[in-house]
């Protein structure tokens, strides 16, 4: 009898394995990268332009030839029915933050800050600690508090419903740093494009290898757009323009070094020859993993921080890194306040940041700095020293 | 039910994490046969060890009949003193790691406290703790932590001795140290017995709050070495480790067969769940099922661990009755 049940027990683990393992390339529900609209919204020659010029800077940084820009829907917002005399005491504008979880979010919300006060911008900050579902009750919470507009850190799509009632209520939102569905009412939307960051790193990877070979993709956290979106965008370009190139292994690493590390770990019997990933986290786990295992650490991509550049800055590594800068937060204001002048606003701002390879590590690194800075950054000396980020 | 069928009943719990190994590892070596390669087998080697530190002072709060969420805050509150002490000199170590000590034993007699003094349910008063570090945490740094992690570390957490990770060597010392303790010393009896039956045990001249006030402080100690592995294995503040280990050291503990219920349990079948989860993590990487398909196996493989202990415990009364 007690056979039956050890052999129930060890066979319900093993089932959802095998299971799982053969659902393992899914992923959960991403959405369109959205493209704002508010008022009246008409194509326009230097808001495509400006959009333009941020996948230019990527293409020369990273010395490609063949970066092809998707096509997205751009046009200029008319923003005079959200126009407004500014008060005395300086606009009231909400800022619904991440929260200071991470070293990102700090310098993401010290920008915002300093911004707000050079402006002479009231700010009525709420921190979602980087809980989607918290943010949905902060929004509710500053909407409440009438401000003139409001500025978004998007945490997931579970606060469009909450952003559509503020919109409804007549504060024009501006989304910071990640998208809402359009069907929010959602006027700007400034971010680094994710369709840029995928296909910047998944372009590189492909020269690297000459179009051919055997890759892993590492991304952060299933499910959280930030990750999703430029896989997506890395693997349709893979699938488009380098069928040879053979995507081995699909991982996630929740953006933890030391997962990421462990990750890498069991990658380096797979004969990789090259690592996308999301994360100068991830590309960091990367090279302690092939360094302990004593292999050649191979091309990785992934955002800009200080960590990864003092880890490798001794070493021979192959990398491509394309910014997701935190002060974005300051044009995420200059949008909104743009927006209460009636000035007419792109339905998307691309951030511009200067992606960069390997050539160039010595440039950006700041050995003077926290490995929890993230590069290159606009912050003064005197906000990093506030934020404890450099001596 | 007979003795004997209870007693075969207690056997197959005990063997089953055994058996599942070697199931695992047959189905791995069917399914992914790379796992056998040398870099991963090193990648088991180094999450037994570290897991296991882990697991080894969740089941001493176990045995005790709590258990112990804060795992992972401590955990995370160790990289952080040791950065912000010592900015990566090695010299500043010996004062960081007392001072990671006393911070995770202060957290342990927290937890003690709510548990024993305000009679608050461990799952409760664990968690509240986690929280309150966690929040401390990032209110102190502002989701910054300053400093950095001194080279020295890197020997506790990544370097190897003849091959086999230190986090592993440090594991099987700890683990046979513990195990001795709980077998052969008073001490263990007067842990199990104030698992068992705590009002008995305090009858028979038992001091119970002081057994169980050790055990979450050495379970809080225990995070604080796995916190120091850590650090050393990646060089770096990860701060978003910690709430994983939570679940795997008490996964770790249960799967092995230590009963939630207090007061049964070895340090071998900790052990023994240990390496189980240690491999199925490492598996599930190979088959790319993802961090939910990890979670999903590892949720799978508790709830049959604890179906299997209840049937266990319900024949084991049948047979008493």
């Amino acid at each position: 009898m007690f056979s039956r049940r050890v052999w129930f027990v060890l066979g319900l683990g093993l089932l959802s394995a095998l299971v799982l393992a053969a659902c393992g390339g899914s992923k959960e529900g991403t959405e369109e990268t959205a493209t704002a609209s508010g008022g009246g919204c008409k194509p326009s020659k230097s808001v495509e332009t400006a959009y333009d010029k941020a996948w230019e800077q990527g293409e020369q940084a990273l010395e490609l030839t063949k970066l092809e820009i998707p096509k997205t829907e751009l046009c200029e917002v008319d923003t005079s029915k959200w126009q407004k005399e500014e008060p005395s005491g300086g606009y009231k504008i909400a800022f619904a933050a991440q929260g200071p979880t991470n070293s990102w979010a700090a310098e993401n919300e010290e920008a915002f800050k300093t911004k707000a006060g050079e402006l002479g911008v009231e700010e009525l900050y709420a921190s979602a600690d980087g809980d989607a579902t918290k943010q949905v009750d902060n929004i509710q919470q500053l909407a409440s508090q009438e401000p003139d507009a409001m500025v978004v850190v998007p945490m997931g799509s579970s606060i469009t419903g909450q952003v559509k009632a503020a919109t409804a209520q007549g504060i024009p939102v501006v989304a910071c740093a990640g998208t809402i569905a359009p069907s929010s009412g959602v006027v700007s939307t400034v971010t680094r494009s994710y369709e840029l960051q995928g296909r910047l790193w998944a372009e590189w990877i492909a020269k690297q290898i000459d179009g051919k070979g055997r890759i892993a993709m590492i991304s952060g956290i299933a499910g959280v757009p930030t990750a999703e979106y430029p896989k997506k965008a890395a693997e349709e370009l893979f699938a488009e323009k380098y069928p040879e190139i053979e995507i081995v292994s699909k991982q996630y690493d929740d953006w933890s070094p030391t997962k990421a590390k462990t990750v890498a770990a069991s990658l380096v019997s797979k004969n990789l020859d090259a690592i996308w990933s999301d994360s100068s986290f991830t590309a960091l786990g990367v090279y302690e993993a092939y360094k302990e295992a004593g292999r050649p650490v191979p091309p990785v991509t992934g955002d800009a921080s200080n960590a990864y550049l003092k880890a490798i800055q001794n070493a021979d590594v192959k990398f491509a890194l394309s910014p997701f800068p935190p002060e974005m937060s300051t044009q995420c204001l200059e949008t909104a306040i743009s927006i209460l002048k009636g000035e007419p606003v792109p339905n998307f701002v691309n951030v511009e940041a200067p992606a960069f390879t390997d050539k160039e590590k010595e440039k950006y690194l700041r050995p003077e700095c926290s490995e929890n800075l993230w590069i290159p950054t606009k912050l003064s000396d005197e906000e990093l020293k506030s934020l404890k980020l450099c001596e | 039910m007979n003795r004997a069928g209870a007693l075969a009943s207690d056997f197959g719990a005990r063997v089953a994490p055994l058996a599942g190994l070697v199931i695992v590892l047959i189905a791995a070596a069917i399914t992914s046969p790379s796992l056998f390669e040398s870099s991963n087998l090193r990648l088991i080697l180094f999450q037994i060890g570290l897991i296991g530190i882990t697991a080894l002072g969740q089941t001493l709060v176990l045995l005790v009949a709590g258990i112990d969420l804060s795992v992972g805050a401590v955990i995370g509150l160790t990289a952080v003193i040791v950065a912000a002490h010592t900015d990566g000199s090695d010299g500043a170590l010996p004062v960081a790691i007392l001072l990671a000590a006393a911070a995770g034993a202060g957290v342990g007699l927290l937890n003690a406290l709510l548990v024993i003094v305000r009679g608050v349910p461990p799952f409760v008063a664990t968690f509240a703790s986690f929280v309150l570090v966690e929040g401390v945490i990032t209110a102190v740094t502002r989701g910054a932590p300053s400093g950095s992690i001194p080279s020295g570390l890197h020997t506790l957490g990544a370097d190897r001795v003849a091959g086999i990770p230190v986090p592993l060597l440090v594991f099987a010392v700890l683990a046979l140290v513990v195990g001795v303790i709980l077998a052969r010393t008073s001490a263990g009896r007067r842990l199990y017995a104030t698992g068992l039956n705590p009002r008995a045990a305090a009858m028979s001249g038992i001091r119970t709050p002081l057994v169980v006030a050790s055990a979450y402080v050495a379970c809080a100690l225990f995070a604080v070495l796995a916190g120091l592995v850590d650090a050393g294995y990646i060089g770096y503040v990860d701060a978003q480790l910690s709430r994983e280990l939570n679940l795997e050291s008490i996964a770790a503990a249960v799967i092995g067969g230590v009963a939630l219920t207090g007061g049964e349990g070895t340090v071998g079948q900790t052990v023994c769940g240990v390496l189980l989860l240690a491999v199925l993590l490492v598996w599930m990487v190979e088959l790319g099922t993802g961090v939910g398909g990890q979670l999903a196996v590892e949720g799978a493989v508790i709830l049959g661990a604890v179906w299997l202990q209840r049937q266990t415990l319900s024949q084991k009364r049948s047979v008493k009755g």
